[in-house]
This record gives C-alpha cells, structure tokens and sequence, in this order.
C-alpha cells in the first residue's frame, strides 16, 4: 500500500461567473521513502494539490489515503492533530513566527506532542543541526539571512518526525547558490532521514533532485516520468 | 506558548503600553466612582444607620440653622425605645457640597467614648476630656490635612489642641473632629449656650425606629422648637440628597470606563489578530487546534485588561488609603475608602471585559481560512 493515495480527487474554485478546475478526476500514489516533485505552469493547481494532501483544504470530491488515513473525513480539529503528527510543511516563505527564535520556532511542533522537555530539546537540537544551524538557534527570523530562514522552516517541518513533508516552491524565493544549498539540504532528509517528499517546482533543476518527477497541466498529469535519470 | 503571547504583546509594546495605560486610567476612575457608590451605600444602610435616629430641626437642613434645646435629652430620653440620648452640636465650614468639608461634632466625650465605635490610633482619652479645646480628629482628615497629636488647628473662629487621632469601623465618621459639647457651644459666633443642632438617639434591641421616632417628634410638639426624626441613614441621605443624584448618576461613569476598557482592548486585539491572520493560518498549518488559536488570542486581551486593570485598580487603592478623600455637605460626608469588594470587583471587571474583548478576534483567528489567508504575499 503506498504511503500517500489520490483517488480521483477534484477541486475547482468560484471566480465571479466561471469555475476554474486545477484539479480534474487525479489520482496519484506515492511510496515511502519516495521524493516526487510536481512541475507545471503557475496557476494548474500544484500548492493546492497540497493544500489538500496537508488537509488545509478541502476537495470536492475524491478521497485522499495518507498512511491510511482518509485525511477528507476528519473535522478541522481532527486534521490538526494529524498534521502535528503525521506532516510537515515547507513553505515558499518560510512563515517563521517573528517573534520566536530560530530554536523557538522549530520549538513549536514539539510542544504539540506529547514529548517530555528533554526529548523535546535533544529533537530540536537535531533539527537544527541537520540543517546547519546550531549555531543560530538564538537568532530571530530577522537577524537570519533568506537561505537560513527557509532551512529554518525545513528544521520545523521535520522537527515532529512527519511520515510525509511537503513543500510548496521551496527554492522559489532564493538566490541560485542558496537555492543549491536548500536542495542539496532536502536530498538528504530524503536520503538519509528516508523522510517521503512531495514537493512543487518550477525549476527543473530543483526537479531533478526528485526521485520521481510529475507535471501538472490543466487539471491532469501529463508527461508522467515515472524514475527519470535519478 | 505563553511565551508566543507574551512576545507577541512585547514585539508590539507601544500598542501594549497605550492600551494598558488607557484601562489603566479607566479602571482607576471605574475604581473611584465604585468607592463613590460604596461610601454612600454604607452611610445609608447598615446598624448605625439603621439603629441610631437624629432628631433635628423641622425644615432644616444647613446643621448651623438647627437650633435644639439641649435638655431635649431628657425628654427624648423618656421616649420608650430609647436607650441612650447624645446631643451633638454641629460646625461645618462650608453647608454646600464640598470635597474638604471640615465638620465639627462638640458632644460629651464620655458619651463620645461610650457609645461610637472608635479606636484611638494615637493620643489619649484622658487628655481629650481633661483640656477644654482638645479635639479628637479622624484618620481621613488627619491624612488630609496632615493634622497630628499635640498641634493646634484652627479653622474659622474656632482653634482646638489635637489630643487624638481616631479610626472608626463607618469610614465617613473618619472625617469628623470630635469636641467637647460646651467648647463648640461657646464658640465666638455660634451663641449657642443651651442649644445644640441634634440628639443622636440609640435604640433598644427591639424597638422599631420609624414608630419611635414618630413618637420622639409627637412628645417634643408641646416644646418650644418642633422636630423631625429620622433613622441616621435616612437623615444623612436627605441632608446629602443633591450629592445623592449626582453620586447616582456617576454610576454611568462606572459602566462608560468598563465600556472604554472594553472598546480600547478589543480595537487592539482585533488590529493584532488581522495583522497576524497569516501567521494564525500558519500555526494551524503546523498543528495548532482552532480552539488552542482561540486559547493564545483569548489569553491576549485577557493579559492586556488585565494588567491595565489591576495596575489601576491598585493604583487607585493606593490613591484612596492615603488620600483619605470625602466629599460632603451641610455636615454630613461620604468616605471614599478603599474596599477589598473594590479590589475584587476591579480585578473581576478587568477579566470578564478581557474575554469579551477578545472573543470576536479569537473567533477570527480559530476560523481564518488557512489557504486563502496562506496566499496574501
Ligand atoms: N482559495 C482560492 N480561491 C479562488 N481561487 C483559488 C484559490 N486557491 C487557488 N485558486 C486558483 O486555483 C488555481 C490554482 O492555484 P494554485 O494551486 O495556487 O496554482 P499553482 O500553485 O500551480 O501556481 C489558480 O488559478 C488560482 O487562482
Ligand atoms: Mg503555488
């Protein structure tokens, strides 16, 4: 059984007097341990594949499987312990809270588990030191530069051990050498944390670093690439 | 999390510290109109004022316009329910409403120490009753006028030695200075030897004061001045009537600063949350419960009420125990004391006005749609 199932799932939105449709009838499996990455055009509905897949958003039909929960039939309160269990989230800006510090802020999922203040602080700890950053756990949002922000975010979406992360243009407001260093970062949770990853692009370098690469266009997958040179 | 809410508050401190000084301040006066109301409550109800009658002038009101025989005493005292009668000549600076009114109570100091509830905090019985000009002065004007044993004070024609400073369990009788009967009596300008301006008259346990005071103002018609007598609480309410109104207006003035507080705390919290909507969204993203988003805003205004409440609310207890304020008229006055029904009630308010204030911007941030609020750059 694959980690994360897509039956036939669709979404469209109300703007004004026409329905726009991202989402059209998709179905998609992903395995443990898998790193997919959905490419299209912007506007196709890649961020709210996600949306729905991290039960922030709700399809109009269909069903989403995730580790064999139907993440489309639990109620908001429900769906947020799941994320605080089972997923983490990797924005396109990062969204640390300013007012917290890097430590702080990856701090937070954990306060969501029932973990005791020592195992709290050794995940923390580990986080942070997976994505590079020990030495800036006092610093706050501001005092970091963009590259240590988003791995800041990374450090947070994994903090909670998800079974899935996914990530919504993760590179998409870096510059090209911190953009290397955030992709080389999530090739090795992949690889060595064995942590599954979906994750939205438009970049087929930042692509390429996927096990397995899917676009997205008008409400289908087209061009499925199904283990590409990777 | 505490810590998320307490960074939240401190990152935005000059909008904290406005709304905190802001409740502060309406909290201070909410505090101060409240010991307004509670001083007036206690003068008109209560044993003393229940279970003590003034007998006093028909159709006076201004204490230096009654004008009593003294050996009216003797009569009331005749009067069955009746267990004690104590004339008591009254001198006040000012009849109008006045908030350093000064009265003067001359009766025997005797009866003085016999029958009111008095503690002297310093100085001695022994000396009021032994010097004709000593004078005895409650602790609110002695705070006031900064008035200690040993000094002169002299006000209009009239100077007394202080030979004590006294606490009473009726705070509004802190602001009396206690003489003896026939030093008022022959004071220059008052001409009063023989008179007095009422009998305070203390009842049995079982009499029934209306019926005794009809029947105190039926035996005095025969005399040479007629009388009117009613219960302590009723006669002082009278006399205050205009004050009265007034006091019972001001109660508006209480509700307008919980309405202030509420207003200043809720415009804050609503402005925090709208521009925090997305980190709210963000939060939930993370795993945070709608109700826990609830929890962190609620916990917000409570702490922004709170702390501008209580600090008035203490403020205001200070201001009151050494201010030792009282406003009066025609010899009657209202203590404003500071009450632990106060401190309780002000520090209720400041929570109750928190939650409410918060609830329509908790509400806010438990509900944001997470994607759309996600999508603003
Ligand atoms: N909450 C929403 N309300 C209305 N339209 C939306 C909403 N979310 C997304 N859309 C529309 O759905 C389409 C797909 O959006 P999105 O999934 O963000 O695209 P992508 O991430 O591929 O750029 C876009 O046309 C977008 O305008
Ligand atoms: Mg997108």
């Amino acid at each position: 059984m694959a980690l994360v199932e897509l039956h036939s799932v669709s979404k469209s939105f109300r703007k004004g007097d026409e329905t726009i449709t991202p989402l059209d009838d998709v179905s998609l499996d992903i395995q443990a341990g898998e790193f997919v990455s959905l490419m299209g055009p912007s506007g196709t509905g890649k961020s709210t594949l996600l949306n729905l897949v991290s039960g922030i958003d709700r399809p109009d039909s269909g069903q989403i499987i995730v580790d064999g929960t139907d993440v489309t039939k639990l109620s908001r309160t429900q769906l947020a312990d799941w994320r605080a269990a089972n997923l983490g989230y990797i924005f396109q800006t990062h969204n640390l809270i300013p007012v917290l510090t890097a430590y702080e802020n990856v701090e937070l999922p954990t306060l969501l588990l029932k973990l005791s203040a020592s195992q709290r602080r050794q995940r923390v700890e580990l986080a942070l030191e997976a994505v590079g950053l020990s030495d800036r756990a006092g610093h706050y949002p501001r005092q970091l530069s963009g590259g240590q922000e988003q791995r800041v975010g990374i450090a947070r979406a994994i903090v909670a051990h998800p079974k899935v992360v996914v990530a919504d243009e993760p590179t998409g407001s870096l510059d090209s050498e911190t953009s290397q260093q955030v992709q080389v970062l999530l090739q090795r949770l992949n690889q060595e944390l064995n942590i599954t990853m979906l994750m939205v692009t438009h970049d087929t370098e930042v692509a390429g670093i996927a096990t397995r690469q899917l676009v997205l266009d008008r409400g289908k997958f087209v061009d499925r690439m199904a283990g590409t040179q990777r | 999390m505490i810590a998320y809410v307490l960074k939240t508050l401190w990152r935005h401190r000059t909008r904290t510290i406005l709304t905190v000084s802001g409740s502060a301040v309406a909290m201070f006066v909410f505090c101060f109109v409240g010991s307004v109301q509670e001083g007036l409550h206690r003068l008109t109800t209560g044993s003393d004022a229940d279970r003590s009658l003034i007998v006093f002038q028909e159709n006076r009101f201004c204490p230096t316009t009654s004008r009593l025989p003294e050996d009216y005493a003797r009569k009331i005292r005749e009067v069955s329910g009746v267990r004690d009668v104590m004339p008591i000549q009254v001198w006040t600076n000012n009849c109008r409403a006045s908030l350093d009114i000064i009265v003067f109570n001359g009766a025997d100091p005797a009866q003085i120490e016999k029958s009111r509830p008095l503690k002297l905090v310093s100085g001695s019985w022994d000396q009021f009753r032994s010097q004709r000009d000593a004078a005895i002065v409650g602790r609110s004007i002695a705070s006031r006028r900064g008035l200690k044993v040993g000094q002169q004070f002299s006000i209009g024609d009239l100077s007394v030695r202080i030979a004590g400073v006294f606490e009473s369990t009726i705070p509004s009788e802190e602001n009396l200075i206690y003489t003896s009967l026939a030093f008022l009596q022959y004071t220059r300008g008052l001409d009063s030897a023989g008179l007095v301006t009422q009998h305070e008259v203390k009842l049995t346990e079982d009499a029934d004061p209306d019926r005794v005071a009809a029947a105190i103002d039926e035996k005095l018609r025969s005399g040479s001045v007629a009388t009117k007598t009613r219960r302590k609480g009723a006669f002082q309410a009278s006399t205050l009537s205009d004050l009265v109104d007034l006091i019972g207006f001001a109660h508006w003035l209480g509700y307008a600063c919980v309405g202030l507080v509420l207003s200043l705390v809720a415009t804050t919290t609503v402005m925090s949350v709208q521009d925090r909507i997305k980190e709210y969204a963000v939060l939930q993203t993370i795993g945070v419960r709608p109700l826990t988003t609830m929890r962190l805003v609620l916990t917000e205004s409570i702490l922004l009420c709170l702390v501008g409440g209580l600090s008035g609310t203490l403020l205001a207890m200070i201001a009151l125990s050494l201010g030792g304020f009282a406003i009066g008229a025609e010899g009657a006055t209202i203590a404003f004391r500071p009450t632990p029904n106060l401190a309780v009630s002000g520090s209720i308010v400041s929570i109750f006005v928190g939650i409410i204030a918060g609830i329509a911007p908790a509400v806010q941030a438990a509900t944001v749609p997470i994607v759309k609020a996600l999508r603003q750059p």
